[in-house]
């Protein structure tokens, strides 16, 4: 049997589907063992309940307990509960470079939180095209492991994000709508339809099909996998049993993905009143349905190894879209502006336990995937959090944040860090490139040093 | 004659020693939840003049209006009226400054119908962006 590339792919008219890690593949196998760590970065606006004065008191983001006997059940992390030895929960850090420094600034928290999240930068003032904020932590990873991929990085989002021009407070829409920034000029866009980011995937935009085209096909309801059914039977042919079985489960898991999308189509095109009017065909109105769809890509996308880095956007700042799955009907906006008030205090800390939630979905995939040795989970590095922390306050302080996933032995996991009154977020940030890999970034953003993840519990 | 003189110092070093309220001020006006808004001012002996960015009814929007008032005793007092607002709109602004810097008081909107909002207020470090 001879040795396959680890960039072979299916390829046939109008689609290029490239492959799982086969043992074919070794000794190309070995060589991804040393260094295949993915980066999955997901972005939620509107802080927490966790970090207002109440929700500190009563633990309604990070655990009482620092180190490892942490106790979850009254977080809004609790949905993780399965994967505690994978967290690495870091807790009272403050994102300053999304505090205003002038006067014209105060009042913009919104519109220029996210630009900071990965960049850990503050962005400049403008509503023209002279954006600058800073490299993010996705980009800094991808331009040193990301270049062997066909796609050196991913950027989804679930709300829309096409508005040009400024969105508020002199401030460009991109800094409320862009996570990834691959320069501090340079944003890059997100891309929200699920069905943009399967051909996006699977080549489709590549094979030089026309829109027309992709159209028509789409209208056929015929598979992606139909277009390369003679290159896989003719590899089938050449691999062992477990490798035909691992091809074969692949492939089903990419037929699955592409049939929710041809469903999701087909009843956003029936004509039926719609949750989300405006949004495009392929984008399901429920949020649970469109954010497990996107996971699900993501893990296609890893597992093929077309891309290692992925950043994910899953809300918007100032959105009023409600979340009836989380057992709270609330605008989500309206609900970060508690007032300090207990009981809405409380409705918030759900809307934030069923966010965090949702992570839980793709940890379970990423756990129950083989990859290397171990699991995709052991070797990836999933970070998620906000920009702010107390809503209520507009500020960004102890924000929310935690960070699952072992990534390739980087990362120890069942542990949650609080730092001391004051660390910039950028600390974690700086500490993740280092152990990434990037050893020799001396700083990131506002970073004053790397932060020990087995440090000593500061207060309880 | 020495006396004199060590009172004039002392009244002197008082005075220098006086806070001032020339800034800029991060101000929350304490609605169902803390509305971040600018209040920049200058103060000359006990005049102040200033500018408040308040919100307007579209989201990421602002207003300037001018103020003008005083400061004393670490009570501030400040006026000013809403250009081209649909009635006669006028805001006033009343504080204390706090042992730790920081101020508080009341806002006040007076049109047909009064609307107060408590507020406080931290100096802003002023940073290059």
């Amino acid at each position: 049997m001879s040795t396959l590339s680890r960039r072979a792919v299916l390829r046939g008219l109008g689609a290029t589907v490239a492959l799982p890690l086969l043992d074919a593949m070794i000794p190309a196998r070995a060589a991804a063992a040393a260094r295949q760590v993915r980066l999955v970065c997901i972005e939620m606006v509107h802080g927490a309940a966790g970090s207002s004065a109440i929700g500190m008191k009563k633990n309604l983001w990070a655990p009482a307990a620092t180190g490892r006997s942490f106790d979850l059940t009254p977080t809004s992390l609790r949905a993780l509960e399965p994967f505690r030895d994978h967290l690495t929960i870091v807790s009272n850090c403050d994102v300053d470079p999304a505090e205003p420094y002038t006067a014209s600034e105060i009042g913009g928290d919104h519109f220029r939180s996210s630009a900071v999240f990965l960049t850990q930068a503050h962005p400049k003032q403008t509503q023209g095209a002279d954006v600058q904020a800073g490299i993010s932590i996705d980009q800094l990873y991808a331009a040193r492991f990301g270049q062997e991929t066909p796609l050196p990085s991913l950027q989804l989002c679930i709300e829309p994000v096409d508005q040009s021009g400024g969105c508020g407070f002199g401030y460009s829409c991109v800094y409320t709508d862009a996570i990834s920034w691959a320069s501090p000029t340079r944003p890059l866009p997100m891309i929200r339809n699920p069905r943009v980011v399967f051909d996006e995937l699977f080549g489709v935009y590549r094979s030089g099909a026309t829109q027309e085209e992709r159209r028509v096909r789409r209208q056929e309801d015929r598979s992606i996998l139909d277009w390369v059914v003679r290159s896989s039977s003719r590899l089938a042919a050449t691999l062992g049993p477990s490798d035909r079985a691992r091809l074969g489960d692949y492939l089903e898991q990419v037929r699955e993905v592409e049939r929710r999308i041809q469903r999701v189509e087909a009843a956003n095109g029936s004509g039926e009143p719609r949750d989300l009017p405006e949004a495009p065909a392929g984008i399901p109105d429920s949020f649970s349905d469109h954010v497990r769809l996107m996971f699900d890509l993501q893990l296609l996308a890893f597992r093929s190894d077309i891309t290692r880095v992925v950043s994910f956007k899953l809300g918007r700042d100032n959105s009023n879209r409600v979340y009836p799955e989380s057992g709270f009907n609330g605008p989500f906006h309206n609900a970060s502006h508690h007032g300090g008030r207990e009981d809405r205090v409380a409705d918030f800390a759900r809307l934030n336990a069923y966010h965090a939630g949702t992570i839980a979905y793709l940890l379970e995939r990423l756990r129950d995937t083989p990859d290397g040795g171990g699991t995709l989970l052991d070797n990836t590095v999933l970070l998620y959090g906000s920009p702010m922390g107390d809503s209520n306050q507009h500020n960004h302080k102890r924000v929310p944040f935690f960070v699952a996933g072992h990534g390739g032995g980087a990362l120890e996991g069942g542990v949650h860090v609080k730092a001391p009154n004051g660390t910039p977020l950028a600390n974690v940030l700086l500490t993740l490139l280092h152990r990434l890999g990037l050893a020799d970034v001396s700083s990131f953003g506002d970073s004053t040093g790397a932060l020990d993840f087995s440090a000593p519990a500061v207060g309880g | 004659m020495l006396n004199v003189a060590a009172a004039v110092i002392a009244i002197a070093l008082a005075a220098d020693s006086a806070p001032s309220l020339t800034g800029t001020w991060n101000m929350g006006l304490q609605g169902g939840h803390v509305v971040p808004v600018a209040l920049v001012l200058k103060q000359e002996g006990k005049t102040l003049t200033g500018t408040i960015s308040m919100p307007t009814q579209h989201v990421g929007e602002r207003k300037d209006i001018e103020l003008t008032g005083e400061f004393d005793g670490g009570v501030l007092k400040l006026s000013g009226a809403v250009d081209g607002a649909a009635e006669p709109t006028t805001i006033d602004v009343e504080g204390r400054l706090q042992d730790d810097g920081s101020l508080a008081g009341t806002l006040s909107m007076i049109a047909k119908e009064t609307r107060r909002i408590e507020w406080t207020a931290e100096r802003l470090k002023e940073r290059k962006p």
